[in-house]
């Protein structure tokens, strides 16, 4: 998957397409598989990326879970008493519960810097489905494995016993714990659906086209383009080792702004060196290419690059999975029944 | 180590603060980590190598039956109530009790594949009277089997849980372990302390068997 973080505008309808396609139930609800962060900021779970795991060198780094706090969300709100309590407008809406202290986007909008020069740009994630995925090895049950036709990254939840070392494996910690069920949960790159060859929720519904999915080898597609031949499209913190599979082309963003008003065309607002520290010594030449190709469509010229960040064909940004989901029976095709609740609920 | 003879209900055993208790000669067992280096996860050795596993070193074991019920009670100190997963910073307090499914079977390995063991597992955040039957053929391969029919009670308080497990003498072959009178059992225990983050293999276990001789 390419996300193009020059296009994403922070609507959060992949956040919502998969919230609404997967993560109802109870134990689930809290759970936000796919999360679209402003940055710079603290992120989902908040400051996930102090919490460790990953590879160094090939060894196994210790992580920990993040906690239920540190994720927040799961709200609820009292509803029933605004629509139907019959109290007017004596009553507002509001949480039940505890104070809410973080969510998947609490700090959405903040961003970094000082006015005029202030900057700030979305980045959504979910699980990466990585090539050395570290929640795979860290499960001594084998509970978790990636499948071999299309590397996606899945849990047996039958095999599943809660144990979490999963949890404290993964460095992007976008694997979660459903405190409901005992068993860990994390995004199932909408599975059910690619096997139909259709997009995932998240890539299918996102209205700014702002993400393309396939696979790598595919070198007529766009993601082998994107990340392979024109290397603008990278993946996030590499140094974790874990190989992700889902790349990022970064911000371009605008100029920064003088004192006196004029733009200082070659200093951009989105300070290069944070850059860096998200995507690598590499996010260098890969913003001097996207630049440079942008000049040469300015000027009139030809860009195979441009042409494939473009969104001319919607459907070109994720085949050959572009089969209308509406077109498929769901209910004719085999269920996958759900393990038994375990420890004699 | 007796499973000793007794002629009350079992209602009346399944009670970790009842008198008769008191009369049932107590068994000192010492408890040692699992080792890390056995781990089957490399991700467990490596993050666990310079950490202790196993905080409960101590188990008090009782076990009496009543031709009907065999019942194990385990006490031990601990001075936090892990109840949950507490918002995702501990795990549940358990406790085991372990028996060769057929006569002999590796203990540090939780059994094998031509030998697998049998243990009866309670959680803190199982509910009341619920026990699981598991059957393992070595380390994080257990599998919940039928009922079991095992059951388990547990009471916390003054720093101390005290665990009760109880299952029928006779369990058909598949679900585990047959007692037999007078023939010897191996019996051992295994403890994981939740505010230690102790689970899966990470726990406290007797190192060795012990033979237990239902009277």
């Amino acid at each position: 998957m390419v996300f193009d973080l020059n296009k994403c505008i922070g609507c959060q309808t992949c956040s919502v397409a998969c919230k609404v396609l997967w993560t109802r139930d109870e134990g689930a609800d809290y759970q936000w598989w796919c999360t679209v962060n402003t940055l710079p900021g603290r992120g989902h779970p908040r400051d996930w990326e102090a919490m460790g795991g990953g590879y160094r060198d090939g060894v196994p780094q210790t992580g920990r879970r993040p906690t239920r706090e540190e994720w927040g969300g799961g709200w609820d709100f009292n509803y029933e008493e605004v629509m139907y309590g019959g109290k007017g407008q004596s009553v507002h809406l509001h949480h039940l519960g505890e104070e809410p202290k973080w969510g998947p986007n609490w700090d959405e909008d903040q961003g970094a810097g000082e006015y005029p020069n202030s900057f700030y740009f979305y980045m959504p994630r979910l699980c990466n489905h990585c090539t050395k995925p570290a929640c795979v090895e860290a499960c001594p049950r084998d509970a978790m494995y990636k499948r071999p036709e299309d590397g996606i990254v899945l849990r047996d939840e039958n095999k599943c016993r809660g144990y979490q070392f999963c949890l404290e494996a993964c460095p992007y910690k976008k694997i979660f714990f459903n405190f409901q069920r005992e068993v860990s949960q994390q995004c199932i790159l909408c599975f059910p659906r690619v096997e139909q060859h259709v997009a995932p929720a998240c890539v299918r519904q996102c209205p700014g086209r702002a993400v393309w999915f396939g696979f790598m080898d595919d070198e007529s597609g766009p993601i082998h383009k994107l990340v392979r031949k024109w290397e603008v499209a990278l993946p996030l913190h590499a140094e974790y080792g874990t190989e992700p599979n889902i790349f990022y082309i970064p911000p371009v963003g605008p100029s920064r702004l003088n004192d006196d008003g004029s733009f200082d065309a070659d200093t951009p607002r989105i300070p290069t060196e944070y850059l860096e520290r998200l995507f690598g010594p590499r996010v260098r030449s890969s913003l001097a290419t996207l630049t440079g190709e942008m000049q040469k469509t300015r000027g009139g010229g030809k860009s195979e690059l441009m042409d494939t960040l473009i969104a001319y064909w919607w459907k070109d940004m994720f085949k050959p999975f572009d089969r209308e989901p509406a077109e498929i029976q769901w209910q004719d095709l085999p269920l996958v029944e759900l393990p038994e609740s375990k420890g004699a609920r | 180590m007796k499973a000793v003879k007794l002629q009350l209900a079992t209602r009346t055993l399944l009670n970790p603060g009842a008198a008769q208790w008191d009369k049932v000669p107590v068994e000192e067992v010492r408890l040692a980590g699992m080792p890390v280096h056995a781990q089957p996860s490399r991700y467990v050795r490596t993050a666990w190598a310079d950490r202790p596993v196993g905080a409960v070193r101590f188990l008090s074991v009782r076990a009496a039956h009543n031709s009907r019920d065999i019942i194990f009670r385990l006490e031990w100190a601990d001075e936090t109530e892990n109840r949950d997963y507490a918002n995702g910073t501990a795990f549940p307090d358990a406790a085991a009790v372990i028996f060769p499914m057929n006569g002999d079977a590796p203990l540090e390995t939780m059994g094998s594949a031509k030998a697998p063991v049998n243990a009866w597992y309670w959680r803190a955040n199982f509910e009341e009277d619920a026990a699981e039957n598991l059957i393992s053929r070595g380390l994080a391969t257990e599998e919940v089997s039928g009922s079991g029919s095992v059951k388990a009670r547990a009471r916390w308080g003054d720093g101390k849980w005290r665990v009760i497990f109880v299952r029928p003498l006779t369990a058909s072959e598949r679900q585990g372990v047959e007692f037999k009178n007078g023939k010897p059992v191996k019996v051992a225990f295994a403890v994981w302390e939740g505010s230690n983050q102790e689970r899966a293999n990470l726990n406290a276990y007797s190192k060795e068997w012990r033979e237990l001789i239902v009277e």
